[in-house]
């Protein structure tokens, strides 16, 4: 809502600038967008055309000398330019909406100033006629500011309006809080008609309770002229361009009133009656803006009796419309239901200052207000008749709704002692009408201020009228133990962890494209797709964060960064939302460049990583290669982790064929789904720390090569017993010295008993045993 | 030859030829030669058996000083070699101590994840749980029980995600608390903070992001009151932005608050004064915060006659730009590394 600061004063006596109400409004009311000046031209003057000649050497300028007080000479190149006319003048050194006018020589001939179209004061193209220069009327006193002749000499506040504040799309609503904020007296005027001595003679049905009132006023006589300077100078501070006086009238008075208002063309209207109902399902109405539109069941129509003439409360029809030849109106004041006008408005995608007033709901109290005012407008600026009467149907409870409210309850809810005075001040103030029994305050609510309904929205307007600055500052006295849950920690603890092995930490976007849904997941599941995504980019859930963390991946790359290691901690969307901690990475780990260490990332760098962490949560898993596996994977080089037989995570390089078709240099990924992990819940107690030496043995066996080091680790524990404490792998071996189908495992095995020293014959005994084991079990030789 | 003479040219002659020897293992043989079974002295010694007992007596004397001289020999030398060896060892091993060293990579730590971690020790320190909800979302707990009814103008179906009829993705973190009052039953009070991801049906550009994370606060309890939660909110600006920090407040509109409000913090570039970063204002709003409407505490389980509480929540991305002047807000999504890194 933009609001002139004249306007405004008709109904308050601003007596501050303007500048300076906006930014109490800011505080104490709604926000303000910004209060600027219609115009900032400057130095422009009333000037009188004494002579136009041609320009001796331009076909189309004309070298004009205008009197502003005094004679100075004009090249002016607009078409519209006559001897006598008064105009607008911007002298040397005047400044139009930033453009210095200075003294010029125009193809020779001396130019001091220019003769100004409205469009060169800075007003925007869609009010005003750009196709010339603007004439002022003659009787415009040479000299004299232009501005003021034309009521431009004003300034704007605009409100950003929240959509409970419906009572603000208005001067007189915003003159209300104006005068509550300056505590000033309200100045409300009462429309003066002189009715004809003719009766209106029109019959109003309602047939519908989306249509709540509806007030009618028919007007003769009317003559369609340019409505004056000053109505069309606050319909454009307001943002509306003015078209002819009857249209600007209706415009005028819902901006100064809220209630929107419609004039029809009665010689057009075929009737004498007018009946509102719901449309047909097959209805079509041509609007105002010459569209067909086809209408629902939903939408309310205003119509003759026979066919349709408006849609109700959004747009006035096409076959009724003023036109330049009207003399005879029909003026609608109606209120309609707002959820009807939002859904037809936003269906037909129409939003009319009419429907957005209605969709916040009118006041039903300036209904008639509304059709008086504009009646008095026609009077006064179109020589209208107005006809004795008004024909009207009224199905709105008008009564005043009640709110009680207690000083203490007041008081106990914001935390400042209020006093029965400060809580009647602000009711004072904001002309709220109320009783007051002791301390217990009962209210009734204006009609104009639907948003108030509760005792807490009572509680808002003593809150920012008394002050918001005024409330103390005190913390809540609830008493709790505030802390994260142990999956939070976790998620924090893992964070860390994964940090201090190097990698960093990415969030990305959880919506995918639905080609990409399936690029590395590893078990069959449903999906999450939008009904109305905004593109196709991102219109399904993703079932990893490795879709982003590849993303992401790909886009340093593009930059040059090559070495990569990058992690995101977020959700799994598929039946259910999972949390799931995934990595990517890529290129050169850890690198001291001037020794030429450039070691890139392998399998075992990562799987490392992976049971860093695990062993750092305390979890035990088992790692078995996939029988089959996603077909971005490399077959060879991709592992699943298990705990207790469910499947929690995997680790995998990404297929050659994918990482050539993405321009991926080698690429490793891992999954760990969290909320399939069973974390150890005790903590870990104290162990003494160990009093007897272990004894330490190395071997190595050889074995064909399809036995996995894990059959190995698993055949020599489940042999060595309860002293074999730890094994260690420390060389793999394949080569000349074994067989080609053979690799040679060297192995460290750590012998230990808490309670004694081991005897070193018992542990060569238990060595030897291992050995048969293994021979046995998985055809294992010793080494010589 | 006197027999002093001749201990005594033994003396010079270890002295000669002791300080020339390089080598621990040539000392050792220097050791054998004068001190050893066979050695000088012991030959020495051999020699005077025959001595009578009063010029073995003095003999005895001599050859003990002889003796003890050439032990003092060989311990120096043998302290000068040890040096010279390690001081050798130390010249080779000395190395250009100004090339650069291996580095640790240590990663980092989103700045979203970093900035709501500062929030959440922020508001557990004043005693706040931690809540966490789901982020597909039922319309009820986004909508309707927030004082949203289904044919609210603040939730049009263009604004939000739908996954189905009821089904869409949380536009706020809201949900979290519907849920949490929920399960407290309407009984105990409830101080609680929800950090998460929310979305939004808005195009990304510099200041909008289909996809952002909020961060919100609730306290239910009897007497919480409009200057707990204005304290609330001094507390957690100054932590955030500076002790000097002040706050105010404006009214607005929240269809789940009444009073609602906005927040400004006064502009921590120009202390308030005015400057390019607050428009001249001296203000810069920072997040919406107001009184937990009736209606909400009703349908969430809670007697609005017996409690009364507060809500606040921002946008961690709007936070993070103000903190560290971050000028797009797409930078948090695109994962650029020279962007990440910059915050350690």
């Amino acid at each position: 809502m933009k609001v002139s600061y004249k306007w405004l004063n008709e109904f308050v006596d601003v007596d501050i600038p303007y500048e300076e109400l906006g930014n109490k409004f800011s505080l104490m009311s709604q926000e303000v967008a910004g209060v600027y000046s219609l115009t900032d031209a400057t130095k422009i003057v009333v000037g009188h055309i004494i002579s136009k000649e041609k320009h001796p050497d331009a076909e189309k300028l004309s070298v004009c000398q205008v009197d502003v007080g005094h004679p100075v000479q004009i090249v002016c190149g607009a078409p519209n330019v006559e001897t006598g006319q008064k105009v607008i003048v911007a002298l040397v050194g005047a400044v139009l909406a930033g453009f210095k006018i200075k003294k010029a020589k125009i193809r020779g001939v001396e130019s001091n100033g220019m003769i100004c179209s409205l469009n060169e004061l800075g007003i925007d193209k869609k009010y005003v006629d750009t196709s010339g220069i603007y004439v002022l009327p003659e009787n415009s006193k040479i000299g004299s500011n232009p501005l003021e002749v034309l009521s431009l000499d004003d300034e704007v506040m605009e409100l950003d309006l929240t959509p409970n504040r419906g009572d603000l799309l208005s001067v007189m609503g915003v003159a209300y809080d104006t005068a509550a904020i300056l505590n000033k007296e309200l100045m409300l005027k009462v429309p003066q008609i002189v009715e004809v001595d003719e009766v209106i003679d029109f019959k109003i049905k309602i047939e519908t309770k989306k249509c709540m009132s509806y007030y009618a006023r028919v007007i003769k006589n009317v003559e369609i002229k340019e409505s004056p300077d000053w109505l069309k100078a606050r319909l454009i501070a307001a943002g509306v361009r003015p078209i002819n006086n009857v249209v600007d009238i209706t415009n005028y008075v819902m901006l100064e009133t809220g209630q929107p208002l419609h004039a029809f063309d009665l010689d057009k209207f075929e009737t004498r009656e007018v009946v509102v109902r719901t449309a047909n399902d097959d209805e079509v109405i041509k609007t105002l803006d010459g569209q067909d539109r086809n209408l629902l069941v939903d939408d309310i129509v205003i119509t003759n009796g026979k066919v349709p003439t408006a849609l109700g409360g959004v747009m006035g029809g096409y076959d009724t419309e003023i036109d330049e030849h009207t003399k005879y109106v029909l003026l609608e004041s109606a209120t309609f239901d707002p959820i009807s006008i939002r859904k037809t408005s936003s269906r037909l995608d129409l939003r009319s200052e009419s429907s957005m007033r209605f969709e916040r709901g009118v006041d039903p109290n300036r209904t008639i207000l509304a059709l008086n005012r504009a009646s008095e407008m026609f009077q006064n600026l179109a020589s209208g008749k107005v006809l004795s009467g008004v024909s009207n149907v009224e199905n709105n409870n008008l009564d005043d709704k009640e709110i009680k409210i207690d000083l203490t309850y007041v008081i106990n809810y914001v935390g400042y002692n209020y006093s029965v005075d400060d809580i009647e001040s602000v009711f004072d103030a904001l002309n709220f009408e109320y009783s007051r029994d002791n301390e217990s305050f009962i209210l009734s609510i204006p009609s104009r201020r639907k948003d108030l309904v509760t005792k807490q929205d009572l509680i808002e307007e003593i809150v920012r009228i008394h002050g918001y600055d005024k409330i103390p500052l005190t913390l809540p006295k609830t008493v709790s133990r505030g802390g994260l849950t142990t999956s939070q920690l976790r998620r924090r603890k893992i964070r860390n962890l994964l940090q201090g092995f190097g990698m960093d930490e990415v969030i990305s976007y959880s919506l995918i494209n639905k080609d990409n849904l399936y690029d590395f997941t590893i078990e069959e599941t449903n999906y999450t797709e939008l009904l109305k995504p905004m593109s196709i980019d991102k219109s399904v859930m993703r079932h990893t964060p490795l879709n982003g963390l590849i993303d992401a991946l790909k886009h340093n790359i593009a930059r040059k960064n090559k070495d990569l290691s990058l992690f995101e901690i977020g959700s799994k969307y598929l039946d259910t939302e999972k949390m799931a901690v995934c990595g990517v990475l890529s290129g050169v780990q850890n690198q001291l460049s001037w020794k030429g260490n450039y070691e890139s990332v392998d399998f075992y760098y990562v799987k490392g990583i992976i049971e860093s962490l695990l062993s750092n949560l305390d979890v035990e898993v088992k790692y078995a290669k996939p029988e089959k596996t996603n077909v971005n994977f490399h077959p060879g080089q991709t592992v699943y982790i298990y705990q207790n037989n469910n499947l929690i995570g995997f680790i995998g390089k990404l297929h050659p064929k994918y990482q050539a078709l993405n321009d991926l240099n080698d690429t490793f990924i891992f999954e760990l789904v969290l909320d399939d992990i069973k974390f150890q819940e005790e903590i870990n107690k104290f162990e003494s720390i160990q009093k007897y030496p272990s004894m330490e043995r190395d071997i190595a066996i050889v074995v064909n090569r399809d036995i996995s080091a894990s059959l190995v680790l698993d055949t020599i524990k489940k042999a060595g017993k309860k002293l074999l404490k730890d094994i260690t792998i420390f060389d793999i071996y394949t080569g000349e010295n074994v067989g080609e189908s053979e690799k040679s495992i060297a192995l460290k095995l750590v012998f230990m008993d808490k309670e004694r020293t081991l005897e070193t014959e018992e542990v060569t005994e238990r060595v030897n045993k291992i050995i048969k084991v293994l021979e046995k079990e998985i055809n294992a030789k010793l080494r010589d | 030859m006197s027999i002093n003479e001749k201990l005594k040219q033994i003396g010079e002659e270890a002295k000669k030829t002791i300080s020339i020897v390089d080598t621990i293992h040539d000392l050792n043989n220097e050791k054998a030669r004068y001190l050893g079974k066979k050695g000088l002295m012991a030959e020495f010694m051999k020699m005077m058996k025959d001595a009578t007992i009063e010029e073995k007596k003095e003999i005895g004397k001599a050859s003990n000083e002889v003796k003890q001289l050439i032990t003092k020999l060989l311990d120096e030398r043998k302290e000068y070699i040890e040096n010279k060896k390690v001081e050798e060892k130390l010249a080779s091993e000395s190395l250009d101590v100004t090339l650069p060293g291996k580095i640790s990579n240590v990663g980092v730590r989103h700045i979203l994840n970093q900035v709501t971690e500062e929030l959440e020790d922020l508001f557990i320190g004043m005693g706040y749980i931690i809540q966490e909800g789901p982020e597909i979302e039922i319309d009820e707990f986004n909508f309707e029980k927030l004082n949203l009814p289904k044919d609210h103008p603040a939730r049009d179906m263009q604004d939000s995600f739908y996954i189905s009829d009821e089904l869409l993705l949380r536009t706020h973190t809201s949900p979290v608390q519907v849920r949490t009052m929920l399960e407290y039953g309407g009984k105990e009070a409830i101080k609680i903070v929800c950090p998460g991801k929310v979305y939004r049906r808005d195009d990304d550009d510099a200041t909008h992001s289909h996809q952002f994370m909020q961060f919100e606060a609730l306290v239910v309890d009897k007497m919480t009151t409009l200057s707990d939660l204005k304290g609330t909110l001094l507390e957690f600006a100054k932590k955030l932005f500076g002790d000097d920090r002040s706050i105010r407040l404006r009214p607005s509109y929240f269809p789940f608050t009444e009073p609602s409000m906005e927040v400004d913090v006064s502009c921590s570039k120009c202390g308030g004064s005015g400057c390019n970063m607050c428009k001249g204002t001296g203000w810069i709003e920072v997040l919406g915060a107001g009184m937990v409407n009736n209606n909400v505490l009703e349908l969430c389980g809670y007697d609005s006659k017996i409690y009364q509480g507060f809500a606040l929540g921002m946008g961690v991305e709007r936070i993070a730009m103000l903190k560290y002047g971050i000028d797009d807000i797409r930078h948090f999504y695109t994962n650029d590394l020279r962007f990440l890194k910059q915050f350690k």
